[in-house]
């Protein structure tokens, strides 16, 4: 069974999907159907509102979610009333989200039950350190749509990227795009040294010259106008705590000094650089890394987009692995 | 009124509030809906029970403290299941959930403290009944669902379910008749204990609210007032609020004592003399003593007032097009009106009409101290006019003594205020060509051995 085994190595899982109709939860549902829960205490939720029957957007058949017996799951008081499963109510939060309060239950026979969980990160963090004294091995996170802030190392340590030709129905395009973003998860964690002086460090930007000095920029965000980039000859690393944007990453290129950065992100959900600006700042002989990693473990695709269009799903397996060097499936097909 | 009401009431109540620790956010919602107290009996009874708490928390081990305040923290909001229940309502699996859970939470508080030797000052119902309703099994565990053990049909369903997945809707559907069934008897029952899960949820909130307001005592040196029939009488008083903010400076607060009756008092004092500080005190107590919280005094003996008026001049009210005149006069009549029912009025009223000219400025504080030296008005009033005192008593803060202010109240047998601004403003280091000036106007010299 592919990749069921790498997801048990961590505590945590997010399944996020490019685009609407990318096969997020057809890959839960697989992943759900798969597990080895006699072995294993699973927690399943979902970030914001998920889990229709139909999609409230594109008017589509979507797949309703199958617990099984002995699954932990956290959904919204509304959706917990419709539910279509016997189970053991074990707690109900004080935060509220648009459908009401967040429950926490333990499915007592396998059902069907609609997922909407907490709807901010910090929430959701709250949330899976409860399920900890729950004893609960591994937590599940169906991350929203096109919210890739879920799948945020802070929150979960693994995660599963669905994509497919709802995304582009373009194969070169699609292949092309996927890749990038498979690129920034990917992106390095920098050296030991750096993590230990930046870790703590939430906000701002920052330098570390050739010494190993720490200089706060005095700047909040990198889409700040006014940010001055004089007096860096030495230095070798700039930590950007918010969002790396463009415009920023130019100025950084362009700046003979910096020719030979490295720029630290806190991780890769803080990257918001277009592909071009990206690989020019890399030609050029730059270098961007991160505090906090998550592990990749594989890339889905659904080759049907809602419009209709249908890929060659053996050919865009390929060409994507071939870009990504992962494997890729078509979970409908295997 | 409601404590809600006068959170955002110059005299600092927010502070207090603010320094209040409460566990739950339903204990601050009974709190800040409490009502103002205006009975000797009601106050004197909230007092017995802060007192035990206080006694109760001073014996505790802080373990057993921390596992009280934990315990509280899990009070949640159940007005809303509760006033289903009374409707006689089904209640959803959520909501039977919410009342096993408050049934067990009012149980194991009710424990605590009982081993740590709490008498009965706060009772908490018994809710073992409700709790053998919802717990079938007996695990005692704060979770639910509609237990196989309420009907063997379901249970027999549930079995079936299992067994054969393929029928799942099929039996689901039917096992959904039998819960619906079970819960509509379940909520029956529970229908005859709504009054006590409601006493349990107040009770709860008491507890959380006495022990927050306990600790805060002893927190910020908070004394036990009592009740006076007369006169009202602070010993050492202090502003909780001026005086964290003057120690985060590195300076001390200088309390004040102060006694007052139906018998208008007059203070008169210097600029920076801390005389707005004391009626914001004055109007700070007499709110914590209305609503049972610790005094910020030495000895606080306290007469009851049924309505409490706070005039600070520079309120200005823009959203009413009002100037800071305009705004002040209003709240000055409404004094006055409220003076003319048989009601007793506490009014601190902070250098009234002082942005007119002086002239009628003091015509309209010497009119007003008549006409509020009548009826059952407390007035404490400051000004910087001159004014015949008449029946009032007239207190003054003694003043820059030895080159320091001291804040001090002495009682004075005339209205003369002190004139002292010049040599405050030296002190400020004002512009001295402009000072000179004033002190030619005024005909003094420049005597610096006055400061």
């Amino acid at each position: 069974m592919p990749f069921i085994n790498d997801i048990l190595g961590y505590d945590s899982l997010s399944i996020v999907g490019l685009e609407k109709n990318t096969g997020k939860t057809e890959c839960l549902k697989y992943v759900l159907e798969r597990l080895p829960i006699g072995t294993t205490r699973v927690a399943v939720t979902s970030i914001g509102i998920d889990g229709e029957a139909v999609d409230q957007v594109t008017r589509t058949q979507k797949p309703e979610i199958v617990l099984r017996e002995g699954m932990y799951f956290a959904t919204s008081e509304t959706h917990y009333r419709q539910r279509k499963l016997v189970s053991e109510l074990l707690d109900v939060s004080n935060e509220t989200t648009s459908l009401g309060r967040v429950v926490t239950a333990k499915a007592l026979t396998a059902g069907k039950i609609m997922l909407s969980g907490p709807s901010s990160g910090s929430s959701l963090k709250r949330w899976m350190e409860q399920t900890h004294d729950l004893g609960i091995n591994l937590t599940i996170i169906d991350g929203a749509l096109s919210r890739l802030s879920s799948a945020s190392p802070a929150v979960s340590q693994s995660m599963i990227l669905a994509t497919g030709a709802a995304y582009s129905a373009n194969i070169n395009t699609l292949v092309q795009k996927t890749a990038y973003v498979v690129h920034l998860i990917n992106l390095e964690k920098t050296n030991e040294k750096n993590l230990s002086m930046l870790m703590s460090i939430e906000k701002g930007i920052w330098s570390i010259d050739n010494e190993g000095k720490l200089k706060n920029l005095n700047t909040a965000t990198s889409l700040s106008q006014q940010i001055h980039l004089e007096g860096l000859e030495n230095c070798s690393v700039l930590y950007v705590a918010g969002a790396l944007v463009d415009s920023f990453l130019e100025k950084v290129r362009r700046d003979k000094h910096l020719r030979n950065v490295e720029i630290v992100v806190r991780d890769f959900t803080k990257v918001f650089v277009t592909p071009q600006v990206f690989n020019q700042f890399v030609n050029a002989g730059g270098r961007i890394s991160v505090l906090q990693k998550s592990k990749l473990i594989a890339v889905t695709v659904n080759p049907t987009s809602p419009s209709g269009y249908i890929l060659d799903s053996s050919v865009l397996c390929g060409r994507l692995q071939e870009a990504i060097n992962l494997p890729v499936y078509d979970l409908l097909k295997n | 009124m409601q404590l809600k009401d006068i959170i955002s009431s110059p005299c600092g109540i927010s502070f207090m509030l603010e320094q209040l620790d409460l566990q739950s956010g339903y204990a601050r919602r009974c709190l800040l809906d409490a009502h103002m107290m205006t009975g000797e009996p009601e106050i004197s009874a909230s007092y017995d029970v802060l007192r035990s708490f206080v006694a109760f928390i001073d014996r505790v081990e802080p373990v057993q403290l921390n596992t009280l305040l934990h315990k509280l923290m899990c009070l949640k909001d159940l007005r809303g299941t509760i006033a289903n229940l009374n409707r006689r309502a089904v209640l959803d699996d959520i909501e039977l959930f919410e009342i096993k859970h408050l049934s067990m939470l009012a149980g194991d508080v009710r424990r605590l403290l009982e081993q740590n030797g709490f008498n009965h000052a706060v009772e908490i119902p018994m809710l073992d009944d409700v709790v053998s309703i919802l717990d079938p099994d007996g695990m005692r565990i704060a979770t639910f669902y509609v237990y196989d053990s309420y009907s063997d049909r379901l249970k027999e369903l549930r079995a079936l379910m299992r067994k054969q997945p393929e029928r799942q809707e099929e039996l689901f559907a039917e096992t959904t008749k039998i819960e619906d069934e079970i819960r509509a008897g379940l909520s029956g029952k529970l229908y005859n204990y709504a009054r006590a899960l409601e006493q349990a949820q107040s009770a709860l909130a008491m507890v959380d609210i006495s022990i927050a307001k306990a600790r805060q005592m002893q927190q910020l040196g908070l004394c036990f007032p009592s009740v006076s029939a007369t006169e009202t009488n602070y010993c050492n008083l202090f502003h909780p609020q001026v005086k964290d903010v003057l120690a985060k400076a590195g300076t001390a607060f200088q309390p004040v004592n102060i006694v007052f009756s139906t018998k208008p008092t007059l203070i008169t004092g210097a600029n920076m003399g801390g005389k707005t500080v004391v009626l914001k005190t004055l109007t700070l107590c007499q709110y914590l003593f209305q609503f049972g919280f610790g005094i910020p005094a030495d000895k606080a003996d306290v007469s009851i007032k049924d309505e409490i008026y706070f005039c600070i001049g520079d309120e200005q009210s823009v959203e009413k097009g009002l100037s800071s005149f305009a705004a002040e006069m209003k709240n000055i009549d409404a004094v006055i009106k409220a003076s003319r029912e048989d009601r007793k009025i506490l009014a601190l009223i902070d250098e009234p009409a002082r942005t007119t000219n002086p002239v009628e400025g003091t015509a309209l504080v010497q009119a007003l101290l008549s006409v509020l030296a009548r009826g059952s008005v407390s007035l404490v009033m400051t000004t910087h006019y001159d004014i015949e005192p008449g029946e009032a008593r007239c207190l003054r803060v003694r003043g820059f003594d030895k080159g320091v202010m001291n804040y001090e109240l002495v009682e004075v047998h005339d209205g003369e205020v002190p004139h002292e601004a010049l040599n405050i403003a030296q002190s400020l280091g004002v512009d001295d060509q402009w000072l000179e000036a004033a002190r030619q106007l005024l005909g003094v010299s420049n005597n610096k051995n006055e400061l």
